[in-house]
């Protein structure tokens, strides 16, 4: 290493290496160029280190915490919509579900007294959705027949539980996908998809509907 | 370290790289507090949490070619010449020469000295050759030596 290169080194701030320190040692200008280094670099760093405002530093981590903590209230105010949208959605009163309650508390007794069909024509007719069988061991059918029902023909059951009476409305042709959910001036009712078709269930509380629709299912 | 550990410990050379970058007190806060949010945003990200300094001063120094290049005063970083010695206003306080060197030469100097980064380091941040970089690292020196020295003492190397 000659002097030259020892002080471009030096003036590159990069540091002594071993090569530059041996050199140093054997020639007294670069030595008193190394002197006048040090002196430098650290005028140089008082000059770069600019006056930083008061609490500069703190000011700037607070304003990170005070980000972090909005950012993570309006993500519960997110999540605490979508919940609550969620919720809404899910508790939103099937239209059908309320349509068979209006049937129950205003067509019902019209329909009874239009006439009840033959048991066996019943049997026949239902198979396919609720075989009458099956609702005959939940409870006592006091009535079978037909009735119009959203443009349509139903069927309505009048059965008797334990626990009160309940109105069932097969439609074998009303395709459902999902069950759904209503309560209206004091009546409950749940539509739920059956063989193909859908079934309507009304009663006087929803535990009493929803017990029908469990042993129904089974 | 959670970001507002990151913030806290390096708050104070990221304020002074921004002042070399923008020399102006008002506007290196707005850089800092500009970029600390974008850093904010990205920090999940980040892998390697013991790179965050540097990744914070490149955060800066983004940050800042962002703001001046919208304000259309971006200032090239090709062909910046070191202050004509001849021009030298000889015996300036440090402080002073400093502002008298052109960006290109006080940013990675400011790098170097300020964040303790090498020059490989800093070519990666300005997005030059190491060779480039040392090169402006010595020009910068010699400049600033030119500067702050009267001119009765300025005598090249024997």
């Amino acid at each position: 290493m000659n002097c030259l290169d020892y002080r471009r080194q030096l003036l590159a701030g990069t540091g002594e290496t071993d090569a530059m320190r041996v050199h140093r040692l054997q020639c007294a200008g670069c030595a008193a160029e190394w002197q006048e280094h040090g002196a430098f670099e650290e005028a140089l760093r008082a000059g770069l280190e600019v006056t930083v405002p008061a609490g500069f530093a703190e000011r700037m981590a607070r304003a990170q915490a005070l980000r972090r903590r909005r950012f993570l209230a309006a993500a519960a105010t997110v999540v605490a919509a979508a919940g609550a949208g969620s919720y809404a959605w899910l508790t939103r009163p099937d239209p059908l579900a309320l349509a068979f309650i209006d049937f129950v508390m205003k067509e019902e007794s019209k329909a009874i007294m239009m006439g009840a069909m033959p048991r066996a024509e019943a049997r026949k007719v239902l198979a396919g959705t609720l075989p009458l069988d099956k609702v005959e061991r939940v409870g006592q059918v006091k009535h079978v027949g037909p009735c119009p029902f959203n443009g349509d023909t139903a069927y309505l059951i009048v059965l008797m539980v334990p626990q009160g009476k309940v109105s069932l409305l097969v439609m074998p042709s009303a395709k459902r996908s999902s069950e759904g959910h209503a309560a209206k001036e004091g009546m409950s009712a749940v539509v739920m998809p059956m063989h193909g078709g859908s079934v309507g269930i009304v009663g006087e509380n929803h535990a009493l509907v929803m017990d029908v629709a469990g042993a129904l299912q089974a | 370290m959670s970001f507002e550990d990151t913030v806290r410990a390096h708050a104070a050379d990221l304020y002074r790289y921004a002042y070399w970058l923008t020399r102006d007190h008002a506007q290196a806060e707005d850089v800092v507090q500009e970029a600390l949010l974008r850093g904010w945003r990205a920090f999940p990200r980040l892998r390697e949490r013991a790179a965050a300094k540097a990744w914070l001063f490149s955060i800066v120094r983004n940050e800042f070619r962002r703001a001046a290049g919208a304000a259309g005063r971006e200032e090239s970083l090709d062909g910046v010449e070191v202050p004509d010695e001849r021009a030298d206003p000889a015996g300036l306080e440090m402080r002073d020469a400093l502002r008298a060197l052109p960006r290109a030469y006080a940013e990675p100097l400011a790098l170097q000295v300020l964040g303790g980064f090498s020059c490989a380091e800093i070519a990666d941040m300005i997005g030059a050759t190491e060779g480039a970089t040392m090169t402006r690292l010595t020009r910068a020196r010699q400049a600033l030596r030119r500067l702050v020295q009267p001119r009765e003492r300025k005598a090249g190397p024997a």
